[in-house]
């Protein structure tokens, strides 16, 4: 994505929608570009012929496919790749595997390459932008696109933005959009047909957002995508299980998955666990002006169970580095004397980091009985236990 | 919702038609249970799969409020909801939110635990279940009780949004003053600033906003991740607040002593 080359009210709505840490969406499933190409072809949207291998070795047998010359890509989630080297063009076989041994050793923003895209080289007169993405204000999809996209990213022109009804993006309403965009001939009746085939993927497929960039305008006029980039709506999946084998690859962030945790990694020393995306948040704050730092954001969600709070305190316990952990609980839907079990089993277990709690909210007195005893030191408001959880140890 | 004193006047679950619990009656059907109870408003407990049929069944059974408590809705069934909502006049409060209370009325449409919240004249709208009682019951326990305290959902889109609440209890004798609990993500605070300075709001605004310590240019699981420029960031929401006048708290602890430097 191009930042800068959109007008400040495309970027508006682009990060209303997209790009804005949002608590309450804290997992998703964001496809690598071969698996966003893949779903690209079975929608009939054009992309270059390609190969895609895990091994250099496999590089020579990809290129009999592809052609020279060709262009090796890392397969990663991080932005930047090409400012990063994850990005070859190549012109032989020798040095096609130099390349890709070499892009298989990057680490991308701290991302190992999971696989090699290898790609046929097009040689293009254009780079458009084009995406379906969820405007939250608008509470609708709408299609932005702009004339230049990819690389050109200081002389975009012609930015537009079309709302999609519910019913799906209409003909006219693509064609309208080419018009916008001084689109003709074969160029024109191309981006028709890959905004409308691109929407129905994203309808059908249920994507939060659905981005080429760039767009290629070949010396023909037609048009090719030259990357992906796919998110789905991970509330969406449990209609989608071909996608299930996508989750996490991190262990711990793939448990929290599981056990339907919103879980974040974050660099600090103070494990912060609670219930509701907005407390944890409120919490992460508290720590961060009480001059601590968290380790993690972990909301274990509305009703928790024994079973989950257990499963949560196991979790950051794991964590290598959670040297505290505060559990900020405030008891609605949730039992505070669950939690408060959940602590007792888990910290009776063996020994752990030490654990700060402030629970409150129904039978909060019962819930302080069940931990009489325990290592964990309960404190009665939020402030209390930050105070105490940062200016120790 | 029955221990608070709410009119809760029949259930529905399909195959339970006949039944009692706690003295309700369960009927199969919403359109059943409306025929014969007159209830005019419908909470939704099922889960997220069957969510939509739900809603549409309540919609044209002609409920004209629904509390939406299911989370982890597919946002392409929430569009769905919206669509549908907006053409027969229903008002949707969520989804994902932990429901409405209006303590004078004993009316609780939620799952929120109802000792945090007392009679009184501030209307609480919260983007955050769990935040909403720990505001509440600091409100509370000041003597700030509340006229209706809500969630508004925590999904990036929702039934009915904050300014729409706003414009609700804009000329309401019963509400004083307001508290917005807000957080990071999305642009929902910009909007309600505007909201409050084009149309010189004039009951008293409190806002709060988790997120500050949130990592920028770190993913967060989403795309959404990294903050670009000064945009949903918590610093551009609290700066829209404070130049529509809204008096922002640090912490949720903060709400009550500003609220009571404004009202007395």
């Amino acid at each position: 994505m191009d930042w800068l080359s959109l007008d400040p009210v495309v970027r508006t709505r682009l990060s209303s929608a997209i790009f804005m840490p949002s608590a309450e969406r804290v997992k998703c499933v964001r496809l690598l570009e071969y698996q966003g190409k893949e779903l690209f072809k079975k929608y009939g949207i054009p992309v270059p012929n390609s190969q895609v291998v895990t091994d250099p070795a496999g590089i020579a047998a990809a290129l009999k496919v592809v052609g020279l010359p060709a262009v090796i890509k890392a397969q990663v989630l991080a932005g930047g790749r090409g400012k990063a080297g994850g990005i070859a063009v190549v012109k032989s076989e020798q040095e096609a595997v130099r390349e890709s041994m070499r892009i298989m050793g990057l680490r991308i923003s701290g991302e190992k390459p999971n696989a090699l895209l290898v790609e046929q080289a097009s040689t293009h007169s254009g780079e458009m932008y084009l995406s379906i993405t969820l405007d939250r204000s608008r509470r609708s999809f709408v299609l932005l696109a702009t004339k230049a996209g990819g690389i050109e990213v200081e002389s975009a022109t012609g930015q537009t933005v079309e709302p999609i009804p519910i019913t799906g993006l209409t003909r006219a309403a693509a064609e309208s959009v080419a018009s916008r965009l001084d689109l003709s001939g074969g160029s024109r009746d191309d981006f028709v047909k890959i905004a409308m085939d691109l929407e129905r993927l994203l309808r059908e497929e249920e994507c939060e957002l659905a981005e080429i960039n760039p767009l290629a305008i070949l010396s023909d006029g037609s048009l090719l995508a030259l990357d992906s980039k796919v998110i789905l709506d991970d509330n969406a999946l449990f209609r989608h299980p071909e996608f299930s084998q996508l989750m996490p690859e991190d262990p711990l962030e793939g448990d929290a998955a599981k056990e339907g945790f919103a879980f974040v990694r974050l660099d600090g020393n103070i494990a912060v666990v609670g219930n509701g995306a907005g407390l944890v948040l409120s919490t992460l704050d508290l720590v961060a002006d009480a001059g601590g730092k968290p380790a993690c954001f972990l909301d274990l969600g509305g009703g928790s169970q024994q079973s989950r709070v257990e499963a949560a305190l196991r979790l950051v316990k794991k964590l290598p580095n959670a040297q505290r952990i505060l559990v900020n609980i405030f008891g609605g839907i949730t039992r505070t004397t669950d939690v408060a079990a959940g602590l007792r089993n888990v910290v009776n277990e063996g020994p752990m980091q030490p654990v700060y709690a402030r629970i409150s909210g129904a039978e909060e007195e019962e819930a302080k009985k069940l931990l009489e005893g325990t290592s964990v030191k309960l404190y009665h408001t939020a402030p209390e236990a930050v105070t105490a959880v940062v200016n120790t140890g | 919702m029955l221990q608070y004193g709410t009119n809760v006047a029949a259930g529905v679950t399909p195959g339970k038609m006949g039944e009692k619990v706690e003295g309700v009656p369960v009927f199969d059907k919403v359109s059943q249970a409306v025929e014969k109870t007159g209830a005019r408003s419908s909470i939704i407990f099922v889960p997220a799969a069957y969510f939509y049929s739900a809603v549409e069944e309540a919609v044209l059974a002609g409920v004209k409020l629904v509390v939406a408590i299911t989370e982890h809705v597919p946002i392409r069934d929430e569009l769905k909801m919206i669509d549908l909502a907006g053409k027969h006049g229903v008002t949707v409060v969520g989804p994902n939110t932990p429901g409405l209370i209006i303590p004078a009325r004993k009316v609780k449409m939620g799952i929120m635990p109802a000792p945090s919240f007392r009679p009184g004249k501030i209307a609480l709208f919260s983007r955050s279940g769990t935040l909403m009682y720990e505001i509440a019951n600091q409100l509370s326990t000041n003597g700030f009780g509340q006229a209706v305290a809500l969630g508004i959902g925590g999904d990036p889109i929702n039934g009915t949004t904050m300014v729409e609440y706003f414009d609700w209890i804009r000329t309401r004798d019963d509400v004083d003053a307001v508290v917005a609990v807000g957080e990071i993500g999305g642009d929902s605070e910009e909007r309600l600033a505007h909201y409050i300075s084009d149309t010189k709001f004039s009951k008293p605004v409190f806002a709060y906003i988790a997120g500050r310590a949130a990592p920028k240019e770190k993913r967060m699981g989403h795309a959404g991740a990294i903050i670009y420029g000064n945009f949903g960031t918590a610093e551009s929401k609290i700066s829209a607040y404070r130049s529509a006048g809204v008096q922002v708290a640090m912490t949720p602890m903060e709400i009550p002593a500003l609220v009571r430097k404004t009202l007395g």
